[in-house]
């Protein structure tokens, strides 16, 4: 496929199939409570309405600078992520700028968020990077791990030599169980969303987004959840032959840590960070003894 | 005043004569009904019916409706039960601070006319004397099916385009702003710049300014930034 249609319809796909995802995790956490839940195209109707506001408050350039950065982190990050049948630019980039650009939305969240100036704000931001730091060590871990054991950093190269052979959770179980531990704290979903904190400060770095600003954090989460899901998929699960084998997988993916999300109470910052840097680290470091022996 | 609101209602005309703007129009109205998110000012007793409308016995989800917890998000501002004259400061700074459009639901009677505070000093009775409230839930307090019909009335309206009120407090400024002067005094000032927000929104109308937006622009200073400045407490000798 031409090359320039793959770059405009991988994250078009990956939006779509990120609403989804909210809408599951919606409904997931409805269920769970014993309530209906939202209608399908609920995660479509707020972004549209909140797109659709009449009065917008923004408080200045880097504002409106953080919220473009963060959506588009996640936009560059999808062409970077092989899917069935686009490639994109996977070849040119590989996992490590892919790792790469999974943090700009992050940064560019807490530039975005500074010049709020609002205490709430700086506080959520502030415990964002702060969990940033914390999942971001199991994270490098385990890719460093996969990357050893495929011989390469080519996310393409991954999903041809799982499809000719085993799959990678087969091969560094250790690691891909270091991965899913870690999930949870990437997508930021119960019990590691301190920095989100509705009740305590006021959902932290989303304090003063409203409208346009709050409908591109809508978008960003929405690519979030899928950059999540499709890149443990393509690390573990063999990537996609096609879609109807590759969709149910990042779905599970995603929905693993919502299943589990309400049983613990939320961690502190510190404390989420020593969870961190103690269990999914020691599972990933166990596994790359395995592997590298 | 009424040369630009001529000016509004050309540009106005101008834009429906294109056949898309109402293609989106008829779009945004849609998700907007759907797709409400609700900010719960919980000042008195009614507050208490609001959590077994939101959970699993009548789930509020399913109509689209969740609760959001900063102005800047919210679409809805449930004011539920009685109103103190210092409580409704913050309801006030509360709703200029959403973004239109924006909606007021008063729930119980003490939002509509006092209630059982009839007699208060300390009570502001009629709130939509100081804010245009959309809906009204009237009861002592409103059961959960109550709260729940009365905000499907208001998607209804959204729906149909009735619920305009956000620009009600733009075009009769001057009234609310009256009302609440005689509460809070002449030096009565918000942090949101209501007049400069409606010029800019091209939202002014004949009756946006008055004598009392003029003693409020007599008196009103600029927003200034805080001073960022860290106080290190002196180590004890």
């Amino acid at each position: 496929m031409n090359l320039f249609l793959e770059l405009l319809l991988m994250p078009l796909v990956a939006f779509l199939v990120g609403l989804l995802m909210v809408l599951m995790l919606r409904r997931i956490g409805a269920k769970l409570q014993r309530r209906v839940g939202p209608p399908f195209f609920q995660p479509l109707y707020d972004v549209v309405k909140l797109y659709a506001k009449r009065t917008q408050v923004s408080h200045g350039p880097i504002h409106d600078m953080g919220i473009v950065m963060a959506v588009g982190g996640y936009i560059a990050a999808e062409t970077l992520l092989p899917v069935p049948g686009m490639d994109g630019l996977a070849d040119k980039g590989g996992v490590i700028a892919l790792a790469y650009m999974m943090m700009i939305p992050s940064l560019g969240l807490a530039l975005g968020v500074g010049q709020c100036a609002n205490p709430n704000g700086s506080i959520g931001i502030s415990r964002a990077l702060t969990a940033m730091l914390a999942y971001d060590v199991p994270f490098m871990l385990v890719i460093f791990g996969a990357a050893w054991v495929y011989g390469s950093t080519d996310l393409s190269e991954m999903i041809a030599q799982q499809q000719q052979g085993e799959w990678g959770v087969a091969r560094m179980p250790l690691l891909a169980l270091a991965g899913l531990l870690t999930l949870p704290a990437l997508m930021g979903k119960q019990p590691f969303e301190i920095y989100v904190a509705p009740a305590e400060i006021a959902t932290g770095p989303m304090v003063e987004m409203g409208g346009k600003f709050l409908g591109g954090l809508f978008v960003m989460q929405a690519f979030q959840l899928y950059t999540a899901g499709a890149l443990y998929t393509t690390l573990f699960l063999g990537g996609g032959e096609h879609w109807l084998s590759f969709l149910p997988k990042i779905f599970l993916v995603v929905a693993i840590p919502m299943m589990i999300a309400y049983l613990f109470p939320r961690y502190r910052a510190e404390d989420m960070l020593r969870v961190m840097w103690k269990w999914p680290v020691l599972a990933a470091l166990l596994g790359l003894a395995m592997v590298m022996k | 005043m009424s040369n630009e609101r001529e000016v509004i209602g050309i540009h106005a005309e101008a834009k429906r004569g294109n056949p898309l703007a109402h293609v989106f129009d008829e779009l945004t109205r849609f998700c907007r009904a759907r797709s409400l998110f609700m900010l719960h000012y919980c000042t008195g007793c009614g507050a208490i019916e609001l959590p077994p409308a939101m959970t699993s016995r009548f789930d509020m989800e399913r109509l689209g409706i969740q609760p959001m917890v900063t102005p800047r998000q919210a679409d809805i501002l449930l004011v539920t039960g009685y109103v103190s004259v210092k409580t409704l400061k913050r309801i006030i700074l509360t709703y200029e601070q959403m973004s239109a459009p924006k909606y007021v639901i008063g729930i119980c009677s003490c939002t509509v006319n006092g209630g059982m505070y009839w007699q208060s000093y300390a009570t502001a009775k009629v709130l939509k004397a100081y804010l245009p409230v959309d809906m009204y839930i009237a009861g002592c307090m409103p059961r959960p099916e109550a709260v729940i019909a009365g905000l499907r009335a208001l998607i209804d309206d959204i729906e149909a385009d009735r619920a305009e009120s956000w620009k009600r407090y733009y075009q009769h400024y001057d009234h609310y702003l009256g009302n609440q002067q005689s509460l809070f005094g002449d030096d009565w000032q918000t942090p949101t710049d209501i007049l400069a927000e409606a010029e800019h929104y091209g939202l002014l109308g004949e009756h946006t300014r008055g004598k009392h937006t003029a003693l409020l622009e007599r008196h009103q200073r600029p927003l200034e930034a805080l001073e960022m400045r860290l106080r290190v407490p002196e180590e004890p000798e």
